[in-house]
């Protein structure tokens, strides 16, 4: 009976190899899409799961409540950690790590380590990261113990054991020993280093006494819970701990924080302290909703081919009830044939995905999976749910079709009821609805991403090069022996540059009352030709100048939104009014108009600008967009000159900025490929209606085209039904659209608005795909010989 | 084997009730060959369906074999249909996706027949029907003498009690028709019932008796042996 089955499925595929191609391709695509954004969405959600006690990690982050604001911080004050380890059982173990930006050299090899960390020497024993070589016990121990991750030692010692050998770390003016070597840590790990330093080096070396400072920050602090620790009931405790231990401090500074806990695994997709470099639980879910729908719409293909080809396999039907099926036989039959169809299409899928998996990857941004069979699991998974579709999606037509009565079909009185036709209707409605939603978002998806390209951004960022000079000794004269190049218009100094981090700095301010206000304000290190060089707009008061001595100690310059922080409505009110910064005090001289120093997703917040070229080690340099390359070579001879012992690297201004939309410029090209995908099989399956349509009508049409209708006449009929579908699918999509693309866009603090052209466009956009689709069936009729058509009948 | 009792049909439509079979009564015995004839509407065929399980009467008694079955489900009819009853169709009405030798082994699938005993099954009756050598063709390689011959093995394959066919030489020429009607009158010797709807007067004369029906009732009943 089986045999059978599979027999009869097969030589129907064959066949009818356009319908077979139509349904296998559009199950196929859907399958594809679907498993790649699974995968992609399995990555999203395994970060830093693969710590086998993740469920007790916490990570512990703060409120800090000022009398002006509440700022959210993505870690504790440095004593928190130790101090509430001594205090609290329930705490296992504690881990902290903080970022240290490392110029590691041997011999001839250097290299500055951007992802370098200090660590607990915990670091092991809580997290599972894997130590290679060394004693995880003992490795971060002691001061100067260094450990590379595998890639790091490549590149300083080849494929020779680094442990035991000696690293110096220049710019400190120390060696450290290699104690470990560990495994390169995982992609879908939120901590992320390629060198580890051990944490007494930085506590007991670089900034002895740090363990107990209460108001100083810049760790992350993981906790590990002992088994059956409730955090919420720990979280509870930690107020009256912070009031015992540092009760007073914070009543001196105003600043009072609250702890709280974040289960680590949680950390990435759902925690808002860290920028936008994290994942986004919000773009997960919208990918799951585009991943069910696109199979679904692959689906909804598939039932409608099937039921609009019921006509033909109702004789097969009728014969079959007549020598003895019954009509559960009969509906296993159909089921298997659908089963049979998803599985070839899970074949083609497989091909398809990995074929497509390395451009999913560089689309994404990250390695999500090397292989579609890196985890067998995954493949299995997409194999049970194609079943499940095969057994889903045919149960209907199997029910449709076991229904026929043999005598009605046998005698070729049979029709496809009416029923049928609307289910069919519905079901192209709601593929289309998915598909013009997709094609509305994905166009307001660019358009705000070309609204944050064009925005004034209230500074310069042309031809603007950006050099670290990690602080070094020789960053001054560096900076004037570049100025007099050919090619160099201008240079300044500073702590920071847009788009990239900066200091925050707990201040206080003269406000509009007189009182002097507490504030965390973000904080900018500049030297003089900075503000000119940025081209900052000066709306009050003064930018800082050479001829002013006091301005290196005693002057401040604020933006907007720090002169409203305090109370001011015009920005020449504040000048003159005192400021007591990190042991500075003085006077504000100026007042700068908002700048977007961090991306347009968030808000311009309250910014202070002081003079202090100690911590001014990026150096911006204007360059002329002439003989860009040989302006670069000579920039990097003087740097060769006067710090030697440094490797030489730049970026650009612009792109350095940009960077901080890649993941909206990957989610817009994610979107605009699965909603091309999901058109593509809408159109697939509207193809394959079409042509049924048509076929059925063939008789129709002869008989009005030897009552005299023209091609015109006939095409406008055939199309008219399929657009109306199309149409009514634009006014059910375009509200649905809006309101998702709506809240999308609250994410940014700044965003484009949602216009009419967009709804217009995808409705056009869509209907002609669709049009484009259905008039090749449709031209192909009208263009038929009547004669022919009639003596078919 | 078959006893009717003033049976009912009736179809409706939207606003139109029409009646095909009007208190009709016909026996068949077992062994004989009965030709049902009268013209188009008259209710043969609806006749037809209902003696083959294919359709359900609204009234009457329709005894088969001595069992009730007029108000059977559609399980037990399928049932009863696949191990009694062979059907040929004026269209012939084989499976195009299936060869020769899989339509007829069609109805031994669905009687759960082996697949040893169902191929020698097959192979007596494709013989019998002198087809064997078309046996792995698709019914669109053959002609209508030879489709139809296809479909009588198809009937006969399972060994049913009864035959019903429904014009079967309708869309063949006279003498591939000849052929077919001399298969059937071999079946009816050796023992199967057969009742055959018919226009044909000619192919009337191969059955025992002529039953000719009007408006849904019997008009009258010829016997020819």
């Amino acid at each position: 009976m089986i045999k059978n089955y599979f027999k009869i499925a097969f030589r129907t595929l064959l066949n009818h190899k356009a319908f077979s191609f139509i349904n296998i391709i559009g199950l196929a695509i859907g399958m594809t899409a679907f498993f790649l954004i699974f995968l992609y969405i399995k990555f999203e959600l395994s970060y830093d799961s693969f710590h086998s006690k993740a469920d007790r990690i916490y990570r512990v982050v703060s409120d800090i409540k000022t009398p002006t604001e509440t700022i959210n911080a993505n870690c504790p004050s440095w004593a928190v950690a130790s101090h509430a380890k001594q205090e609290f059982p329930e705490i296992e173990s504690f881990v902290r790590v903080s970022n240290a930006r490392l110029l590691v050299r041997k011999g001839n090899i250097k290299f500055q380590e951007e992802n370098s960390l200090f660590a607990d020497s915990s670091f092991f024993q809580v997290f599972d990261f894997k130590l290679l070589k060394g004693n995880p016990q003992t490795a971060l121990k002691e001061k100067f113990s260094i450990i590379l991750s595998q890639t790091a030692a490549k590149k300083y010692f080849g494929d020779t054991n680094p442990v035991g050998q000696t690293l110096s770390l220049t710019d400190r003016n120390l060696n450290a020993v290699v104690t470990g070597l560990m495994q390169d840590i995982p992609e879908n790990s939120q901590i992320k280093a390629d060198v580890l330093l051990s944490m007494p080096t930085l506590t007991n070396e670089f900034n002895k006494g740090l363990d107990d400072q209460w108001g100083n920050y810049g760790n992350r602090t993981y906790l590990l819970l002992r088994p059956g620790t409730e955090p919420k009931v720990l979280e509870a405790k930690f107020p009256a701990f912070l009031e015992r231990r540092n009760g007073k401090e914070m009543k001196q500074s105003q600043m009072y924080p609250t702890l709280f806990l974040e289960p680590l695994r949680e950390v990435y997709l759902y925690s808002t302290r860290d920028g936008s470099k994290t994942g986004n639980i919000t773009n997960v879910y919208i990918f799951i909703i585009v991943a069910v729908f696109i199979l679904l719409i692959a689906c909804f293909n598939f039932v409608n081919l099937t039921t609009a080809r019921s006509a033909e396999r109702a004789k097969e039907v009728g014969i079959r009830k007549v020598v003895g099926a019954a009509r559960l036989q009969l509906a296993k039959q159909f089921i298997g044939e659908s089963i049979i169809i998803c599985l070839i299409a899970f074949a083609v899928s497989i091909l398809f995905s990995s074929l497509l998996l390395p451009l999913f990857n560089q689309l994404s941004g990250k390695v999500i999976s090397r292989h579609i069979f890196s985890h067998l699991l995954y493949p299995f998974l997409l194999f049970l749910i194609a079943i499940s579709i095969g057994i889903l999606a045919g149960i209907y037509p199997a029910l449709i079709l076991s229904s026929f009565q043999p005598i009605v079909v046998l005698k070729g009185r049979f029709t496809t009821g009416t029923k049928g036709l609307l289910m069919r209707k519905g079901l192209v409605i709601i593929q289309f609805t998915v598909s013009i939603a997709l094609i509305i978002s994905t166009i307001i998806v660019y358009n705000q991403m070309n609204y944050m390209r064009s925005q004034d951004l209230g500074f310069n960022k042309d031809h603007k090069l950006i050099i670290d000079t990690d602080g070094d000794s020789s960053k001054s004269a560096f900076k004037q022996a570049i100025t007099s190049l050919a090619g160099v218009t201008s240079t300044a100094m500073a702590g920071s540059v847009p788009g990239g981090g900066n200091a925050g700095a707990y201040s206080q301010i003269e406000n509009v009352k007189g009182d002097m206000q507490v504030a965390n304000l973000d904080l900018y290190f500049v030297d003089f030709d900075y503000i000119p060089q940025y081209k900052l707009k000066i709306l009050a008061g003064r930018a800082f100048s050479r001829d002013f001595q006091t301005d290196t100690s005693q002057a401040m310059i604020v933006n907007e939104a720090a002169m409203k922080m305090f109370g001011y409505t015009l920005p020449k009110q504040i000048i003159g009014k005192k400021f007591d910064q990190w042991g500075r005090k003085g006077v504000i001289v100026g007042v700068v108009k908002d700048f977007h120093f961090r991306s347009l997703q968030e808000v311009i917040k309250p910014l202070s600008i002081r003079i202090e070229p100690n911590f001014c080690n990026l150096v911006s340099i204007n360059i002329n967009s002439k003989n860009i390359p040989s302006t670069i070579a000579a920039i990097e001879n003087k740097w060769k000159e006067l710090m030697p012992n440094r490797p030489f690297s730049y970026y650009f201004l612009d792109d350095f900025f940009d960077k901080q939309y890649r993941s909206e410029d990957r989610f817009g090209r994610l979107f605009l490929n699965f909603a091309v995908f999901a058109i593509f099989i809408s159109c697939l399956g509207l193809l394959g209606l079409a042509s049924y349509s048509t076929t059925q009508r063939t008789k129709e049409i002869g008989i009005r085209k030897v009552m005299g209708a023209s091609v015109p006449n006939i095409l406008n009929l055939l199309s008219k039904e399929f657009l109306k579908l199309v149409t009514l699918a634009f006014f059910v999509a375009a509200p649905i659209a809006w309101y998702f693309m709506h809240k999308w866009l609250q994410n940014f603090a700044y965003h484009t608005t949602i216009n009419w052209w967009v709804f217009v466009a995808a409705g056009f956009c869509a209907l002609a795909i669709a049009l484009a689709t259905i008039s090749f069936q449709a031209i192909k009729a009208a263009l038929a010989n009547p004669v022919k058509s009639l003596r078919t009948e | 084997m078959i006893k009717i009792t003033e049976l009912e049909k009736i179809y409706r439509t939207e606003d139109i009730e029409t009646s095909a079979l009007n208190k009709l009564s016909i026996e068949v015995k077992e062994g004989e060959f009965v030709a049902v004839m009268g013209p188009s509407g008259c209710g043969k065929s609806t006749l037809l369906n209902i003696l083959g399980l294919l359709d359900d009467p609204d009234g009457g008694s329709f005894m088969f074999n001595g069992i009730e079955v007029a108000h059977f489900n559609e399980r037990k009819r399928a049932d009863l249909r696949k191990r009694n009853i062979g059907f040929v169709f004026q269209s012939f009405n084989l499976i195009d996706e299936l060869t020769v030798f899989e339509n007829v082994e069609l109805p031994l699938i669905y009687l759960g027949v082996d697949s040893a005993e169902r191929k020698k099954r097959v192979e007596v009756v494709l013989d019998k029907m002198q087809i064997m050598h078309r046996r792995n063709h698709f019914p669109q390689q053959l002609s209508g003498g030879q489709q139809q011959r296809v479909a009588v093995a198809r009937a006969v394959v399972n060994n049913p009690k009864l035959i019903l066919a429904d014009e079967p030489t309708g869309n063949l020429d006279s003498s591939n028709g000849n052929e077919v009607m001399q298969l059937l009158t071999e079946l009816n010797e050796q023992g199967t019932t057969i009742v055959m709807v018919t226009h044909s007067e000619h192919d009337a004369r191969y059955s025992h008796r002529i039953i000719r029906m009007l408006d849904g009732q019997t008009v009258t009943e010829n016997l020819l042996v």
